[in-house]
């Protein structure tokens, strides 16, 4: 099955019959728990666009979906944080290598993965945790330091969230040597992409 | 045979439930101050650990609960978390044993760690530097990678039924931090179907 045959296989179930003509698209949603609340996308209403994230609701509208086939999680300088504010950066620069972050996605009233680990030394994936060689690093010249990925690729198809159908994410974020939680902090903020096949509005009738 | 037919297919021979909904799942479990041992194994004690040390609270998966294992995923920390060479670079085997079936017998692991760079698979990149060389290992500053295995079939991991990963080696040097054993795949978890 592919991405497309997933799409339009839990379209038929869900009785959106309009999907199938929709534009297939490849696409990805983000946004940062800047209240240090414990939920992503929950709160993306009140987000600056596109500094924090990209979506105005945790939903999207009628006839766009996202198939979830990557969830990846970064950090974000506050914006309190004077020249560095708004930086995007990897989350081991904050919480170290021994960092668990532990996540549940949920779409509607429905929890779709559950307790899933993203560790701070990379994920359990060999293709994602490769990872990206830092060279010249400013303050320790060492040309062979990684930055992690912190992502977790689909096996098999991917999740799909419906048209006007809410979702987020909800992790808790712990230090996986001592077991103790991690308080999430509001300096070095926690932000989560989802990335896939996406489906885009299209209007086959002028208007 | 793709991860979704094989699981499929099992829980088919067993009688398990197949409407669960599908998804992508890792489990993981610690063990913390290992120290100097010949044997590991995870999956077996989850006694005082926390959220964030493992995602079950018992060796088996829940009713209605299963998964394929696609990776095996080990880690070791220092106390104060640096990345460092699981068994300290000693050659060990993994095994797992799902119910009372060796299903990964003995299959060497060293070759997998990011510093040694012979891994198994193509993907798997020559990545990492011995300690003391380029630098120290800091928590934040990761010189190497912690070893990881694709496996080239799907083992399915059923409903109901017991499993364990065993690190095997001659006295290894696991140290006093911890380690981590992940196994990550596509699986199933409980969906109600209709309502309550």
């Amino acid at each position: 099955m592919t991405a497309q045959d997933k799409i339009l296989y839990v379209a038929n179930k869900l009785g959106l019959t309009s999907l199938q003509n929709m534009q297939a698209s490849t696409g990805a949603v983000y946004d940062v728990d800047t209240e240090a609340s414990g939920q992503i996308f929950s709160n993306a209403t009140r987000h600056v666009n596109p500094s924090v994230a990209n979506i105005a609701d945790n939903q999207f509208e009628v006839n766009e979906a996202l198939l979830i086939e990557t969830v990846g999680f970064y950090g974000r300088i506050a914006d309190s944080q004077g020249t560095l504010a708004g930086f995007v950066n990897n989350l081991q620069t904050t919480y170290g290598s021994n960092f668990v972050i532990v996540y549940d996605i949920i779409i509607g009233n429905k929890r779709v993965q559950k307790d899933t680990p993203v560790f701070g030394s990379g994920s359990p994936y060999c293709f994602a945790t490769n990872a990206i060689r830092l060279t010249n690093f400013e303050e320790d010249p060492n040309d062979l330091v990684f930055a992690p990925r912190h992502q977790v690729y689909s096996e098999a198809v991917g999740i799909l969230i419906p048209p006007q159908v809410q979702f987020y994410v909800e992790y808790r974020l712990f230090n996986v040597v001592t077991g103790a939680q991690i308080p999430i902090s509001v300096d070095a903020q926690i932000g989560c992409y989802l990335y896939g096949t996406k489906v885009l509005l299209n209007f086959n009738t002028s208007i | 045979m793709n991860q979704i037919t094989k699981l499929g297919y099992v829980d088919n021979k067993l009688g398990a439930p197949n409407d669960g909904q599908q998804t992508t799942r890792i489990l993981f479990n610690t063990i913390e101050a290992p120290g100097t041992t010949s044997t590991l194994v995870f999956f077996k004690n989850f006694q005082g650990l926390t959220n964030g040390q493992t995602n079950l609270t018992s060796n088996k998966l829940a009713t209605m609960e299963s998964m394929v294992i696609k990776t095996i995923m080990l880690t070791q920390f220092a106390t104060d978390g640096t990345l460092q060479n699981f068994g300290n670079r000693k050659q060990q085997t993994v095994s797992i044993i799902v119910g009372n079936q060796t299903v990964v017998k003995n299959l060497p692991i060293q070759f997998n760690t990011g510093e040694n760079g012979q891994a198994f698979d193509r993907l798997h990149t020559n990545a990492g530097a011995t300690i003391g060389i380029f630098g120290a290992n800091t928590p934040t500053k990761q010189i190497m990678m912690p070893i990881e295995i694709r496996l080239l079939t799907d083992i399915v991991i059923p409903p109901q039924v017991e499993f364990e990963v065993r690190v095997e080696s001659t006295q290894a040097d696991y140290g006093t931090g911890a380690v981590v054993c992940a196994l990550s795949g596509y699986g199933k978890i409980f969906s109600a179907g209709n309502t309550f």
